[in-house]
């Protein structure tokens, strides 16, 4: 309750209260109501910079490339659960209550997103247990997130009732570095992955609310 | 144009809190009782009045699913109720705008 309105059955009102009222309760709604996407997609940014950051870090020098430390592993694997938890909350925060389409629509898109994900890294280590050569193999493991990400991103687009600017720019910007940045060789991809991939999604985070008002 | 020309139905602080809320849900969603309660601030037993009214006129559906503890009542806005706002909206915008000093 707020703005000193009376509550009680019926009770009158003059314009003004009601000017306040449908301001306020409007306000209140969509920002208690709608997912934080800027801080899922900071978050996102951060966990994608420092994740291929710290595996480049392990990979550099290496002659010939022989993979990631455990070391570097355990960091991305930490990372990506912190990043998990954090999405699940801020979600859960705001979707608790609310029912319907769109609930649907996020559990695809979490789906869509893990299952990609598993099955291309069961893909890949099947490529590497043919005996391809570890360089491909640490491409493709490089690529595979990156690549999930826009194509679910661009699939969710297509499903989705209204042009929604920010997601698709995400997705095409995520496969245009997964596709591009593959040219550079396996060592200085995770590099542009990292700078080029994760600092996309940070500037997104910060362009998102412009973008999803023009 | 008078403060008559607004929807009475809507015009009562309660509702319009209601009403607005439910908006803010994307077509084809619904809130479940206690999180609308949570956000508006009524009791149950207010809250389920001014829904009655709601529900009577046409502007909002409420739907009980599960049995026991795992019972859900979901409250939505319908396109009559949309529709309805928006004319509360316009109206209330002419008034504010007409009391306003030039």
């Amino acid at each position: 309750m707020s703005a000193g309105v009376d509550m009680r059955d019926d009770a009158g009102m003059d314009v003004q209260q009601a000017g306040v009222i449908l301001r306020q309760a409007g306000e209140r709604a969509r920002r208690e109501l709608a997912v934080k996407r800027p801080l899922l997609l900071a978050t996102w940014g951060l966990v994608t910079l420092a994740g291929y950051g710290v595996t480049w870090l392990s990979v550099r020098g290496q002659r010939p490339i022989h993979g990631p430390a455990v070391w570097a592993i355990v960091t991305v694997v930490a990372l990506l659960l912190i990043a998990v938890v954090l999405t699940a909350w801020v979600v859960d925060r705001a979707s608790s209550g609310v029912g319907g389409l769109s609930v649907r629509q996020r559990g695809s898109f979490a789906l869509a997103l893990a299952v990609g994900v598993v099955a291309l890294e069961i893909f890949i280590r099947a490529v590497s247990h043919a005996g391809a050569d570890r360089a491909v193999v640490l491409l493709l493991g490089v690529a595979a997130p990156l690549l999930v990400t826009g194509v679910v991103l661009l699939a969710s687009c297509a499903v989705h009732g209204s042009l929604d600017v920010p997601r698709l720019s995400l997705g095409l910007w995520l496969l245009a570095v997964a596709s591009e940045g593959a040219w550079a060789g396996p060592v200085t991809y995770l590099w542009v992955c990292a700078l080029v991939g994760g600092g996309g999604i940070l500037l997104m985070a910060a362009l998102e609310p412009a973008l999803r008002r023009s | 144009m008078t403060e008559d020309s607004l929807d009475p139905l809507i015009h009562v602080p309660a509702r319009l809190r209601i009403v607005v809320t439910l908006a803010a849900l994307r077509d084809g969603e619904d809130l479940s009782f206690t999180r609308l309660q949570d956000m508006i601030g009524l009791t149950p037993g207010n809250l389920i009045t001014h829904l009655r009214k709601l529900e009577d006129a046409g502007y909002v559906t409420t739907e009980r699913s599960g049995n026991g503890n795992a019972a859900r009542t979901s409250v939505a806005l319908t396109r009559d109720g949309r529709v309805a706002l928006d004319r509360y909206t316009t109206t209330l915008r002419q008034l504010l705008d007409s009391a306003s000093p030039a």
